[in-house]
């Protein structure tokens, strides 16, 4: 049965209970100053004029020692080193991917840079060189580690190791970069049955729990066997829940996750696209998070 | 002028504002999901969206790359319902294509392009609807759009016109004002370094009133910085406020 | 429309879970995503609409000029579509980027709409073979989420619903004719469009076929009907488009679809759209919100 569902704008938005937020602390916005005090340091988000620290961006003043940044509540990715990506092989060159990362310039995988099928560490061949679009090839998403950052900003990536690789069936999100919370794993397997990993880029990759035989061969062999409708619910279930998450300014790391995926048990997969009931679900996550934190 | 009393002997002028009222503006942030940064002003009638996309790696030809800084890429468009009668074309045209050029100029002087060297950065601004002071409405909404991208700026840009009428200067001009024949400037400002970055005059106006004009509409632009300086802190702090509770 | 190349395992994920009525984000094969209306946003057109489809976001502006009705129709108006797709919606629209999406739209719009039935262009005329209204429907595309055709369908039709032309008199002396126009904003001419069609798309991907395709699945699909779809399951239009081929039967099957989808479609945007009507006060929330 087909179903449509059609609002008008006037009736959204009842809800208004953070309406009017006071101003934060240590707001700053572009060509403020922030201190005539050359005691310190320049940092991200900030710049020198006449002797005096502006700030360039709109965001909080951050101390650390002498050092002072701005950070915008927004921004393509800005990559730092051992970082966790998730990125889309877009072109193949000479001896190296070039992967799209939601960075400001593309970034690159070289050959020498991958594990290839087989796992084994060898001298990459000219054999390797012509069998590179075998291994990754256009529109294919790979997980990867940050290796470097060079001078232009420019990344340089890395997937030696067997947690990295191609990535196979799933789906993938793109979210803010800055609501992906550092922390010391970004790859979670949840206990209801699927595995996320929390790209720092802001893409996020959900794929239902496989057996674990194909993390050795770091994704070259793909399966691509029809994935059980569960699963699948499981999958959808957890993209609303985060999308939902994200158009709501959360934070998302697991925990916050699993509790979202707990508060929609109650309504269909489906039912999570609309607007009342993902407010509804955020309720119950925020309600979640303020007694868990106190 | 015949019939059209721009400007009444009660001082007041034909919708009602003063000589230095602005209209009314309203604007916000983050309007969609799929481009960096997003903002929609409306000042009175005049209503535009300003979408900003990168930095990002330079599209096409690679020649228009440029190694020490930022490449900024505008287009300026005008919805074909727009206006009072229908436009055939959304841009393209004469018009459009100065506007093109005046904003890729106005945000060169802005944003600190040294910082991204080898990208790009697209600034789309389309105008729904149009009553007067298009250019500033679109310089206005571009900033916030900026800001909301999380781009580098020196400072905000904040454009406002006016026009000189009896021997009054009037801020922001509306659409009626503007084709009534007189003076008209339009300024684009730094308002906190008070620097202007863009200026334009159309028509005829005695030099001994063009500072007097200047003055009023650098007024205007630091009336618009107050009124985008709120929305966006007002933005920032909500956004950052369900940030910080959810960590 | 945005050219994301996705990777063989993400397609196959897709297709398999079309097969079995489950699609990525929940939805059944039948189902259309979170659809906000909004009518008379642009206060100088004669009507205009507001559609946002999920991430897809466009705005309709419909301007009545006087013109000449065309010689083939002496006694009616005319209506013509245009389509454009900003560059505020993806970078590649930029310059002359979008342009023909853009016609493909407005031909799909213009085909759907040219029918006597569809709308009473009778009424549209004021003098025969000399003056008559000519509506400019402009579509303005601002966002890309997948299934431009339906949104921009429902927006052109929520528009119309809008409309508000200005009653004519017209006063003949002689030979000469003068047409007044009234200035009073109650009295004004509303279009019908109980008959007016919506735009279904089905998209065929694997051997099944599913209606408000996301971008992704755009991406996977090989050919998709068009099809104008009025309120009583009439067919104004069909088009096929695509590289790939469908078989006859696959078209019945999908036409089949098409009717029933459009059928709900057209009575859920009816109803909505008179219940807004009704609502008298109401703030134009556009795009403030």
């Amino acid at each position: 049965m087909a179903t449509v569902d059609i609002r008008l704008v006037s009736t959204r938005g009842i809800k208004k209970k953070s309406d009017h937020v006071d101003e934060i602390k240590n707001l700053v916005t572009p060509g403020d100053v922030i201190t005539s005090d050359s005691g310190f340091m320049r940092g991200h988000g900030t710049f020198m004029e006449e002797g005096k620290l502006h700030a360039s961006v709109a965001g909080v003043v951050e101390h650390v020692n002498k050092l002072i940044c701005v950070k915008p509540l927004k921004t393509r990715y800005n990559g730092e080193i051992g970082d966790v990506v998730i990125g889309r092989i877009i072109e193949v060159c000479q001896r190296r991917w070039k992967v799209e990362t939601h960075s400001k310039l593309n970034s690159v995988l070289m050959l020498s840079s991958v594990n290839l099928p087989g796992g084994e560490l060898r001298r990459r061949s000219e054999e390797d060189e012509k069998l590179m679009r075998h291994y990754l090839k256009e529109g294919d998403l790979i997980s990867a580690e940050v290796q470097n950052v060079m001078g232009d900003g420019c990344l340089s990536l890395h997937t030696r190791s067997l947690k990295y690789g191609k990535l196979g069936q799933g789906t993938l999100l793109s979210i803010s970069p800055s609501l992906i919370k550092r922390r010391k794993t970004h790859f979670h397997n949840l206990p209801c049955g699927a595995s996320v990993i929390l790209g720092n880029n802001g893409y996020i990759w959900i794929t239902p729990n496989i057996d674990d035989e194909s993390q050795n061969t770091g994704g070259y062999e793909q399966n691509l066997q029809p994935v059980p409708q569960t699963d699948r619910e499981v999958v959808a279930r957890l993209r609303n829940c985060i999308l939902a998450l994200a158009a709501n300014h959360m934070i998302i790391y697991d925990t916050n996750i699993m509790y979202a995926f707990e508060a929609s048990i109650s309504f269909t997969v489906k039912e999570l696209l609309k607007p009342e009931v993902i407010s509804e679900m955020i309720d119950l996550v925020q309600q979640r998070i303020d007694m868990e934190g106190t | 002028m015949a019939g059209l009393e721009l400007l009444s002997d009660q001082g007041f002028r034909i919708d009602g504002r003063r000589p230095n009222e602005l209209r009314k503006i309203q604007c916000r942030l983050g309007v969609f999901k799929q481009s960096d940064g997003s903002a929609y002003i409306e000042q009175g009638n005049t209503k535009v969206l300003a979408a900003v996309y990168g930095p990002h790696e330079v599209r096409g030809s690679r020649s228009k790359m440029l190694h020490d800084k930022v490449l900024v890429n505008c287009q300026y468009s005008m919805a074909t319902f727009s206006t009072g009668e229908r436009k055939k074309r959304p841009r393209g045209d004469r018009k459009s294509t100065e506007m093109t050029m005046h904003l890729k100029q106005t945000f060169d002087a802005v944003i600190l392009t040294s910082l991204y060297p080898r990208s790009q950065i697209d600034i789309y601004v389309e105008v729904l609807q149009s009553d007067g002071g298009n250019y500033c409405a679109s310089v206005n909404a571009a900033t916030l759009a900026l800001i909301d991208a999380g781009i580098p700026l020196k400072d905000y840009v904040c454009a406002c016109s006016a026009g000189f009428v009896n021997d009054t200067s009037i801020v922001d001009i509306s659409y009626l004002e503007e084709s009534g024949g007189g003076p008209e400037l339009i300024v684009a400002t730094l308002p906190k370094s008070e620097q202007i970055v863009f200026l334009e005059m159309n028509s005829r106006l005695h030099e001994d009133n063009l500072s007097k004009v200047l003055d009023v509409a650098s007024k205007g632009c630091k009336d618009i910085y107050e009124i985008l300086d709120r929305a966006v802190r007002e933005h920032v702090s909500k956004v950052s406020h369900s940030l910080a509770t959810t960590d | 429309m945005t050219d994301i190349i996705y990777s063989e395992a993400e397609k196959t994920y897709i297709l398999h879970g079309i097969q079995e009525n489950y699609r990525e984000d929940g939805r059944g094969c039948e189902d259309y995503r979170h659809m906000e209306i909004e009518t008379g946003v642009v206060s100088n057109t004669t009507g205009s609409a507001r559609v946002r489809l999920a991430n897809t976001d466009l705005l309709v502006g419909i301007k009545a000029e006087l013109g000449s009705p065309s010689p083939d129709n002496p006694n009616c108006g005319c209506i013509e579509f245009f389509v454009d797709c900003s560059a505020n919606a993806t970078p590649q629209f930029e310059g002359r980027g979008g342009e023909e999406l853009a016609t493909e739209i407005s031909n799909v719009l213009t085909r759907a709409y040219s029918n006597s039935t569809s709308l009473d262009l009778k009424s549209l005329c004021i003098i025969p073979k000399q003056q008559c209204w000519i509506l400019y429907i402009d579509v303005l595309f601002l966002e890309c989420g997948g299934n431009l055709f339906d949104a921009a369908s429902v927006g052109v039709k929520a528009a119309l619903f809008n409309t508000k032309i200005p009653n004519v008199t017209v006063n003949q002396d002689e030979d000469d004719m003068e047409i007044e126009l009234s200035d009073d904003p109650f009295d004004v001419q509303r279009i019908d469009i109980k008959s007016a069609p919506c735009i279904v798309t089905l998209s065929k991907i694997g051997h099944h076929h599913v209606v408000d395709a996301s971008q992704k699945e755009e991406a996977c699909c090989l050919a998709r009907l068009m099809m104008g779809v009025t309120a009583d399951s009439t067919i104004t239009a069909l088009k096929k488009e695509g590289w790939g081929s469908l078989n006859p039967e696959s078209i019945f099957e999908m036409m089949e679809s098409g009717k029933n989808v459009g059928k709900v479609l057209n009575a859920s945007l009816l109803s909505l759209l008179e219940d807004e009507e009704k609502g008298s006060k109401r703030k134009t929330v556009g795009f403030l919100k």
